[in-house]
């Protein structure tokens, strides 16, 4: 590998050119797009500039959108941006550019009740699950492009980086993409961040008291991914089930990544009522292939409980009836027919008719709710968001309206909303229990002070169910 | 030939002009992409000082940056990580480099017994398992990495004060450019480069081969950990993603960019790199594929221009020059010879 | 620097391993002796579930084996180290659910999944290696043949092509792990061991065949003898008169077939995933590494040694340490070049 090779000097030549060239589009590319884009450069581009636009009438509304493009939650962009722009078109009178493609985006956003016009910034904000990447993208759309209402991120790690970042900038308003940490609002406590959707532990309500009530199982044994997703859903059912009297003999926990769990199936112990699994999405389609070769076609039933991953539509599609009659707990009901989903489902199928079949997919409507709790702030606040602290007390006190029903968040601006308890049949996930009102609290259960969930964290006490568990008997 | 004093000259020139870019650009700029630019320069730099002097192609460096910023998350007070000890940032810092140069030695002593494409299979596969260690060992990295690392006070916040990180950044990376520049003149340096190349003679002038080579890779790793403090410092939060395989190629690109055997181009590259990863996602024919865009320019490079961007400078420069003299008696390049890593 | 001639690593040492007992060799034995009956203590108290869980090691060893032995079958001869060699992998498990769903046409709103016979099993595998084969053909003629020689460069156009490869398969590959279907999954009843998977014997099965059909390949087809000589000597092979350049598609060929082969079983036994090719790229450096570059009882040996730390140490470490698992496998690194440094079965070059 000689640099001082000679005849590469006219192709390095055009090499460097090719490189300008790209650099110099991409730069001139954001400059020429319009005037208004032009505006907000430099008004994020100095900082004093932004300072002394408050003297101007009221502050430019600039709506930016974080999710994954790449990365193990890349495929689900389009979805997480249909939720984001379906909520536009609903909510803020805007259009879409093209239904079949979400990523075209929507013109004429509006602040409800006003001509004020919501901007919305397409150079979205792309990461990779990693929390570093969510962070400088955030930093990206805040500081660049002049975003001061932020949709995102996608997954945990990333939002409590975001949330973190948050109360570095307390001018702009967060709310959460479908990021379910449960440390994001309990811990991180950002002021300008919101979560109209619940966490990953909220996913699991009402499981703990159906495989204790229901089930009448005694002992259970957990196996999660190593990583803080299943420890927060492991932490739903762990409490809810100690909290009744079971108990919780082991906790499992493959290392993140693993794709043969083939050794870990051989461990599990034989004398226990059941298990809670909480392998990671490609996980759980692994988990199962292995279990089942081993025992049989028909043995999760009854034996096995599951958190977000097995009520996955996508997850009992690749599964099929080798998860039949397993229970699971979901943030939303695939099988409802009332008047709140049905109205739900119609406003993503007027927007962008080909993601109807994503209604039930939780990265859809997480984006969904929460874009749509920033519109709901902005009508509340006609527009102006020149007091960014009364903006965000105006978003703490909307009450959305999505299709599980009306979601408001708590003190630690937290979604308070249903969960469902599903039963995987022939036609998908069949709703058993609807838990109203589920908090992030678990009825005291968690809390600022208590540990973040782990390994070994919440430990298994019995006393203070949450008080959707007395509900759900046989 | 442009003459030594002119280079030093053109040097000051750049780094006082460097240090008054906050002063032109917006915080987010200063942040975002200068003082990114220098840190990711740095790590880029213990690559190619190895590449360089040793003719080695190091896939390890980001791994060390990583082992830098996890102990120091570890021991001061954050969000995340082992909680127990919460030392004084500068104390943690301090041992952190420490605890990066033990580990750059072991790996190095190991990896200083392979060469060329060896010595990079074996530095990838450890700076996976790196990687992997504290991705799987959630009491070294934390519920979802390690946030809020506490920063020095002197740096204020990094906020409001980004030009601040900025110029500790810059003055650390100015250091460590000429600190290289003077341990590639010591008789130790010598000694390194001539191991690059012929390893045989040096062993038969009693040179204690694999001892310099283990000790260079421990200033290598010194480095890097530097480079991973100040990571820290800067971005107040680490997670097992930073120093994942997409990461460690990026940054041998940025080092591919810059030129794998000219140091200051490690910044360069890393400029470049930062640009187009902010910048590329606005073109309308990129959008979300950035990765993609990004392979592509990779590619590009090592297709055309092995020598990366300073190659191109300096391919540029020698015609210039040669056109200028017609004898061609002036010998093309300063005398930074670039060691041809294949066998033959 | 290293010389052209005398390769390091090299193929033909699958023929006759000549492990030499060195003081190194000693110190590694013992470790691996202590290690043997700290496992021998734990498997006296479980005997089922230690038959179990070394028949898994085993069974992703088979895995691990035929990815790693064509990723060392291109270096011993070529010198390639070729990155892309996880993207070949994973790509080979894509293209073979790709074809299969084509053929199998599930209907959408069925919840029972389709069932793979053995035909729309054997086609996709046979379209899917082929396909891989051609690719890492492709891929040798228009970016590495022109550089030969210059490994470092080809190593990072490899990269290159993996990143994009990479990136382009979260585009258009869907976001959760597919499962290749099989003609048969269920589980026997096997001495000691128990209830057993069938899919995971047929690859074991499957990883034993592919080894000694190398071994015969290499050892007694003309290919083979071109391929033995041109490790030892590639100039003197060229100067009698051989075409190097046919040898070396054919390597490239059959070192991506075998990627693809491995992808295809590997999404039929555990899952297709698109995030599979740094897993199965560093699985491959670690083999040969330890195994020794170009050598094929090396992958083997490799290969083995992996699949066993992964399934043990799953099982056997305290709970508190076992995410600390995979400094086992820096400490197999460290260990084995530490007392040989070009792996087990590698040469010097």
């Amino acid at each position: 590998m000689n640099i001082r090779n000679k005849r590469w000097g006219w192709l390095s030549a055009t090499l460097l050119i090719i490189i300008i060239g790209i650099v110099a589009a991409a730069c001139g590319g954001s400059d020429s797009s319009s005037a208004d884009t032009a505006a907000a450069d430099t008004a994020a581009a100095d900082t004093a500039a932004v300072e002394t636009a408050a003297a101007a009438p009221e502050k430019k509304i600039v709506m930016g959108f974080l999710s994954n493009c790449e990365g193990p939650f890349g495929p689900f962009w389009d979805a997480t941006l249909a939720g984001y722009y379906t909520a536009l078109v609903q909510f803020a009178g805007a259009t879409p550019v093209d239904p079949a493609d979400p990523k075209a985006g929507v013109t004429g956003a509006m602040v409800p009740g006003t001509e004020i016009p919501i901007e919305i910034n397409t150079d979205y904000g792309c990461s990779d699950d990693k929390a570093d990447k969510a962070l400088s993208e955030a930093k990206r759309l805040v500081e660049q492009e002049g975003v001061n209402i932020l949709i995102g991120p996608l997954s945990g790690d990333e939002g409590i980086a975001v949330a973190n970042y948050a109360k570095t900038q307390p001018d702009v308003t967060f709310l959460n993409g479908i990021s379910g940490a449960q440390d994001t609002t309990l811990k991180v406590q950002a002021p300008n961040f919101f979560r109209f959707f619940t966490d990953g532990a909220q996913w699991t309500a009402g499981l703990g008291a159906y495989a204790y009530n229901v089930l009448g199982w005694r002992t259970a044994v957990t196996i999660g991914d190593d990583y803080s997703f299943p420890y927060t859903q492991t932490a739903g059912f762990v409490s809810e089930f100690c909290s009744l009297g079971g108990k919780v003999t082991d906790r499992i926990w493959p290392a993140l990544g693993e794709t043969d769990y083939s050794s870990y199936i051989a461990k599990l112990p034989n004398d226990v009522d059941g298990f809670f699994l909480d392998v990671g999405g490609t996980g759980t389609v692994q988990f199962v292939n292995q279990y089942t070769e081993v025992n049989g076609n028909d043995s999760l039933q009854g034996k096995v409980m599951g958190g977000a991953f097995i009520s996955n539509p996508a997850i009992i599609k690749e599964l099929g009836s080798k998860v039949e009659g397993v229970v699971a707990g979901s943030a939303l009901p695939s099988d409802a027919t009332d008047a709140n989903w049905t109205t739900y489902v119609d406003a993503i199928t007027a927007a962008f008719p080909d993601q109807a079949g994503n209604a039930a997919n939780i990265f859809l409507a997480g984006y969904y709710n929460n874009t749509q709790a920033a519109i709901l702030g902005l009508g509340a606040v006609g527009g102006n968001i020149d007091d960014a602290a009364a903006f965000q007390s105006a978003i703490a006190g909307v009450e959305i309206s999505t299709g599980v029903g009306p979601v408001t968040v708590d003190g630690n601006r937290n979604a308070v909303g249903a969960n469902y308890v599903v039963q995987v049949s022939d036609k998908g996930a069949t709703t058993l229990f609807t838990v109203p009102d589920v908090d992030q609290s678990f009825g005291g259960a968690f809390s600022a002070d208590t540990p973040n969930p782990d390994r070994d964290n919440p430990k298994c006490v019995a006393g203070n169910p949450p008080p959707w568990a007395a509900s759900i008997t046989k | 030939m442009i003459s030594a004093r002119l280079h030093w000259l053109i040097g000051i020139g750049i780094v006082i002009v460097a240090a008054v870019l906050p002063f032109v650009f917006s915080n987010f700029t200063t942040s975002q992409i200068l003082t990114r630019a220098l840190i990711l320069g740095l790590a880029a730099a213990s690559l190619i000082f190895l590449a360089s002097l040793g003719g080695w192609v190091s896939l390890a460096q980001l791994g060390l940056y990583g082992v830098a910023g996890f102990t120091v998350g570890n021991l001061v007070q954050a969000d995340g990580g082992a909680k127990v000890f919460a030392m004084d940032i500068w104390l943690a810092s301090l041992l952190a480099l420490v605890v990066t140069v033990l580990v750059g030695l072991l790996i190095g002593v190991i990896a200083s017994r392979s060469e060329g494409i060896y010595f990079l299979m074996i530095t990838l596969a450890f700076g996976v398992i790196i990687k992997l260690l504290f991705e799987k060992a959630t009491d070294l990295s934390g519920f979802g990495g390690i946030n809020q690392i506490i920063q020095p006070a002197v740096l204020g916040s990094a906020q409001l004060d980004p030009e601040r990180i900025y110029w500790v950044c810059l003055a650390i990376c100015v250091l460590v450019y000429l600190g290289i520049r003077y341990f590639a003149h010591t008789p130790f340096g010598l000694a390194f480069q001539g191991i690059r190349d012929n390893t045989p003679r040096m062993r038969a002038l009693g040179y204690n081969v694999t001892l310099i080579r283990t000790v260079a890779f421990g200033i290598a790793a010194f480095i890097a950990g530097l480079a991973g403090v100040l990571n820290v410092w800067w971005n107040t939060q680490i997670s097992p993603g930073t120093i994942d395989i997409g990461p460690v190629i990026f940054l041998l690109m940025i080092a591919i960019i810059g030129g794998l055997y000219r140091i200051e181009g490690a910044w360069v590259g890393a400029l470049i790199y930062v640009i187009l990863d902010n910048r590329l996602r606005s073109v309308d024919l990129v959008g979300e594929r950035v990765a993609t865009a990004l392979g592509i320019v990779f590619l590009l490079i090592v297709l055309l221009s092995p020598g990366g961007v300073m190659g191109i400078y300096k391919s540029l420069a020698s015609r210039w020059r040669r056109s200028r003299s017609e004898s061609g008696a002036a010998r093309d390049g300063d005398g930074t010879a670039a060691p041809t890593v294949a066998g033959d | 620097m290293a010389s052209g001639s005398g390769l390091t690593a090299e193929v033909a040492s699958a023929l006759g391993p000549r492990a030499r007992l060195s003081g190194g060799t000693l110190f590694l034995l013992i470790i691996l002796l202590l290690a043997i009956v700290g496992i021998g203590i734990q498997a006296a108290a479980d005997a089922t579930l230690f038959a179990q869980i070394t028949l898994n090691g085993l069974s992703l060893a088979g895995l691990y084996f035929i990815v790693a032995s064509g990723f060392t079958l291109i270096f011993g001869l070529m010198r390639v180290v070729n990155m892309a060699h996880g993207s070949f992998y994973m790509l080979g498990g894509i293209i073979a659910y790709l074809v299969q769903e084509r053929m199998l046409n599930p209907d959408p709103t069925s919840f029972d999944l389709p069932q793979a016979t053995l035909t729309s099993f054997l086609i996709p595998l046979i379209v899917s290696m082929f396909s891989i084969a051609l690719l890492g053909v492709l891929i040798q003629q228009v970016f590495l043949r022109w550089n030969q020689g210059q490994e470092l460069r080809q190593a990072l156009i490899t990269i290159a092509l993996s990143i994009i490869i990479a990136d382009q398969a979260v585009a258009r590959f869907g976001g959760i792990a597919k499962e290749i279907s099989v003609p048969v999954r269920k589980s026997i009843q096997l001495p000691i061991v128990g209830m057993y998977g069938t899919t995971r014997l047929v690859l074991l099965l499957v990883a034993i065949v592919v080894g000694v059909a190398l071994v015969l390949i290499i050892s007694r087809t003309r290919f083979g003898m071109i391929v033995r000589a041109g490790v030892d000597d590639r100039q003197m092979v060229t100067a009698l008169g051989v075409n190097i350049q046919k040898v070396f598609v054919g390597a490239f060929f059959l070192g991506a077939l075998l990627a693809g082969l491995a992808g295809v079983l590997g999404g039929a036994v555990n899952s297709v995933n698109k995030s599979d090719d740094g897993k199965f790229l560093l699985i491959s450096l670690v083999i040969v590494i330890v195994g020794g570059m170009g050598s094929l009882t090396g992958a083997a040996v490799g290969a083995v040694l992996l699949g066993l730390i992964d399934s043990y140490s799953d099982v056997y470490l305290p709970d508190a340490i076992t995410n600390y698992g995979v400094l086992l496998t820096f400490f197999l690194l460290v260990f084995v070049l530490a007392v040989r440094p070009y792996g087990l079965f590698g040469r010097p070059g």
